[in-house]
């Protein structure tokens, strides 16, 4: 009972943070009562979730997914004051998604068996990354969306899980031999052609179609996330050395080829000297974020929301930064990083090795998204446009990470339901 | 694992550096950013502020806000006579003078009160903080009717404190309903939005009480006689009195009070060039004026010829430098501030016109404190040059600008701006000359001789403000 009033105080907490939000979005005027309707649904799954995990005996993870619930309300809020349209389509989507989560969590009776179709997840990336080149519509400079009835749809985001179990499968048959290597090459050992092609070809194949389709954040992201996979399994720094030049010369490359490439490092570098050019969404995003300050200029308050160009996908965070100031601001970002430590918390609490590497991969694959956007607006890094996960408006993108997160979780249930099944065998033993 | 703590070490380092990154953004240059012109913040902020008022020292309404039914409207009760000093504040046209200048203080942004922060915070319409002048509204007006129709400026000081007690430009313009007649006002002669006494004019002899310092630092025996023919030919170059006029013999202080060019010119070269830009510098040649309102900076020679104080200059430029040719500029504002800098024993005080600064009508968020700027020149030699000017006063060219029960100490000026225009007409003057209460600085723009076109409003101003106490 005890641990029932602790999850729900936690559920409770975000519900609040949701209903004040809007409460206070309503008394200035920029959104009505149907909102409320929205939220006391989403209320009502919520906490049906709570009460059917407590109902079904959840043992895993109790920290994520109030984790979770707390940014996407931040979001749902923030999407209710930048554009109200949006928000209201947020709303089903996030609802969808946390159906979605739970699917998986109960569903999924065994995540082992998604492992026996390895090939077929490479297919599946390959296929829709390929779909998405030929019939893809252009929206926001990228080739990225697809187009199905009225419904617009971006493949990536699906391309990610799938890139992200065919990887975690294939490292974890081949782990042994991407280690160790068998071929010598001066004094350094590294795997056969026949072992290290494959997951040379899937990165080569999908990293240059997104180049193609110039979606170049979601470029990056793969990238990193095969490599700091490869990183995470085997433990060998050699991989790292030899990623770092690929990166710089396949950067180098794009900066010489692509003009679009060049025009966002020079607004990266001084994006003042043209603010109404090239240099205007960086300097409207730190515009927002630098008249925040410390406290914010409360919610509501705001100028980013109208100023600041895709303020409800790509630049959320600056307006959040605005009203929320740096200390709303950087607790969104320590929530970011408690879910992304909770990953990898799970990984290395998983039994066994796939249950480890996939865990661990989400972990990588949230954290680089997470930095590369927060890093992006706040000018650390060049900016990159892919959305900030759970936060930023987009149904595919809210779905795909409810997917990822429904698949975490169920990895840290799994895992502890083997740990209760162990230890219940262990007392038969000293019984018997 | 060993990696998993590794790269868990290596993003939480990361997302450090990102708060970091934050930091520098909202706390270290969230000023600087939101002063950037194509950040449009500051504007938005602005409609949302009730302007604080602009009063005289005794608390005369100089500008206001008046909210009826909802619509907030600026009024200048006292129309033209304190433009272009007051300016204006408009959407469509910005803003200029002191509701530009201290916008921020009008708007509540600077001084703020806790009140004043937590409405900022809530973005309430709030009132901004009342600004009190060291401006003295009845000396305005007196200095305003003298210049009314011509083209010049009068400045007053406090030269115990640097307080401005008035700053008149002219021509001016009504404030009300600027933006209507703006393209009317910008057609109109005489600039008049911009500010006569913050431009540079050459001072023509006024420029004498400076060259005094360089003669005595020189240490140029001041009782000497010299014969004074109407002219004379300093290396190759022809220096004339005005109207040609041979003063005779005169030693300094004869010299200073009948306006003698050659004398100085004379003085000045044997003096050297250096002691010259020495007491020039250490009235304030060449530097930023501290005040309010940006003021331009006076100059001993052109940008072409080695800048506002340069570090040498040849003999013929010296010799016109001596009473206020050649190349010499400098602006009434800063004329003023030398003139205090005589009458108050040699320092300058640092200028300024805001007193004080109310929130609420009455919490006193600010309140000014004089200090000094320069010490231009010892106290042994203020007295020789206040001696020099009471003479001129006397028995000299300054004689108009006398006061019948108050002893006056002044200089003229009759500049050459060049071409076949008349004179600029200057005059500075404090009074009274034992105990400096005012110090004012009139300079009328083609305007002919010091003493017969600025020293009657001069005096005026001298007369009011002694009598008004």
């Amino acid at each position: 009972m005890n641990t029932l009033w602790r999850d729900l105080s936690l559920r409770l907490m975000s519900i609040a943070v949701l209903f004040i939000g809007l409460f206070v979005l309503c008394l200035q005027g920029k959104a009505d009562w149907t909102f409320f309707v929205m939220a006391g649904i989403y209320t009502g799954l919520v906490l049906s979730g709570c009460l059917l995990e407590h109902l079904f005996h959840y043992q895993g993870d109790r920290l994520l997914l109030p984790a979770i619930q707390l940014i996407t309300v931040i979001g749902l809020v923030f999407l209710t004051r930048i554009n109200a349209a949006l928000a209201w389509k947020q709303f089903i989507w996030v609802s969808v998604g946390l159906g979605l989560f739970y699917v998986i969590l109960w569903g999924l009776k065994d995540y082992r068996r998604l492992g026996e179709i390895q090939y077929l997840w490479g297919l599946i990336a390959v296929v829709l990354l390929f779909i998405t080149l030929i019939f893809g519509v252009t929206s926001g400079g990228a080739r990225s969306w697809l187009r199905i009835g009225g419904l617009g749809f971006e493949p990536e985001e699906l391309v990610k899980i799938a890139l992200l179990i065919f990887l975690a499968v294939y490292l974890e048959n081949h782990e042994k031999i991407l280690r160790i290597g068998t071929v010598q090459w001066g004094r350094i050992s590294v795997p056969d052609w026949r072992t290290f092609g494959p997951f040379l070809l899937m990165a080569a194949f999908s990293l240059g179609i997104l180049a193609a389709q110039k979606s170049l954040g979601t470029a990056l992201v793969f990238y990193l996330l095969f490599v700091m996979m490869l990183y995470i399994v085997t433990e060998r720094g050699f991989y790292l050395a030899m990623a770092l030049p690929t990166f710089l010369g396949t950067g180098i490359l794009g900066y010489v080829l692509f003009g679009h490439v060049r025009v966002r490092v020079s607004a990266w570098l001084n994006p003042w000297q043209d603010v109404t050019g090239g240099g205007y969404q960086i300097a409207q995003s730190l515009f927002a974020i630098s008249g925040g300050g410390v406290l914010g200029s409360g919610l509501g308050n705001g100028i980013g929301a109208v100023q600041v160009p895709a303020a409800a996908t790509d630049f959320i965070f600056a307006v959040i930064a605005e009203e929320l100031g740096f200390a709303g601001a950087v607790a969104l970002v320590g929530v970011f990083l408690l879910v992304i430590f909770r990953a990898f918390i799970i990984s290395a609490g998983a039994g066994e090795r796939l249950g480890q590497i996939l865990a661990a991969g989400i972990g990588v694959l949230l954290a680089t998204e997470t930095l590369m956007i927060l890093a992006g607006v706040t000018k650390l890094l060049p900016l990159t446009g892919i959305p900030l996960p759970w936060v930023s408006y987009g149904g595919s993108s809210m779905l795909i990470h409810f997917l990822l997160l429904g698949l975490l979780v169920n990895i840290s249930a799994g895992a502890a339901e083997q740990k209760a099944l162990l230890g219940a065998k262990g007392k038969e033993l000293g019984a018997g | 694992m060993k990696v998993l703590r590794r790269l868990a070490v290596m993003l939480a380092l990361s997302f450090f550096a990102l708060s970091l990154g934050l930091v520098y953004w909202q706390v270290a240059r969230a000023e600087e950013l939101l002063a950037h012109p194509a950040n449009r913040r500051l504007t938005l902020m602005e409609s949302k502020v009730i302007r604080g008022g602009i009063f005289d020292r005794d608390g005369e309404i100089l500008a206001q806000t008046v909210v009826s039914d909802g619509i907030a409207q600026r009024v200048y009760p006292k129309g033209e006579m304190l433009e272009p000093l007051l300016g204006y504040a408009t959407l469509q046209h910005g803003s200029a003078g002191l509701e530009g200048g201290l916008a921020d203080l009008l708007l509540g942004l600077q001084h703020a009160t806790p009140g004043q922060r937590l409405q900022r915070f809530l973005e309430l319409p709030r009132q901004g903080n009342d600004v009190v002048l060291s401006l003295d509204a009845g000396l305005q007006k007196i200095a305003y009717d003298g210049l009314k129709g011509k083209i010049g400026s009068a400045v007053a000081l406090d030269p115990r404190t640097g307080q401005v007690l008035a700053l008149v430009s002219q021509p001016s313009y009504d404030p009300v309903d600027l933006d209507q007649h703006w393209e009317e006002i910008i057609q109109r002669a005489g600039s008049p939005l911009q500010n006569h006494a913050f431009s540079l004019f050459p001072p023509g002899s006024a420029m004498k009480v400076v060259t005094s310092v360089a003669l005595f630092n020189a240490g140029i025996d001041t009782t000497d006689l010299y014969h004074c023919e109407g002219s004379a030919v300093i290396n190759g170059q022809r220096i004339s009195e005005q109207n040609s006029k041979a003063h005779g013999w005169v030693n300094y202080h004869m010299a200073l009070a009948a306006s003698c060019n050659t004398y100085f010119a004379t003085k000045a070269v044997q003096g050297g060039a250096a002691r010259f830009l020495a007491a020039a510098g250490a009235f304030g040649f060449g530097q930023e004026i501290p005040f309010e309102l940006p003021v331009a900076r006076s100059s001993i020679m052109n940008a072409s010829h080695g800048g506002p104080l340069p570090s040498e200059m040849d003999d013929n430029i010296l010799a016109a430098s001596a009473f206020g040719q050649g190349e010499v500029l400098v602006s009434p504002f800063h004329m003023a501030l030398i003139t205090a800098g005589i009458a108050n024993h040699g320092v300058i005080m640092t200028p300024y016109i805001v007193e004080k600064v109310l929130a609420d009508q009455q919490t006193v968020v600010y309140q000014a404190r004089p200090k000094p700027w320069l010490t231009a020149l010892t106290e042994e030699q203020a007295q020789k040059v206040s001696g020099a000017m009471i003479s001129a006063v006397n028995e000299g060219t300054a004689a108009p600008g006398a006061l019948p029960e108050v002893q006056v100490a002044a200089k003229t000026g009759s500049a050459e701006p060049g071409g076949e225009v008349l004179t600029h007409a200057w005059y500075i003057a404090f009074a009274p000359a034992a105990a400096p209460e005012i110090a004012v600085a009139v300079m009328i723009e083609n305007g002919g001789t010091g003493g017969g076109a600025a020293a009657p409003i001069a005096r005026e101003m001298m007369r009011y403000a002694l009598e008004r106490k």
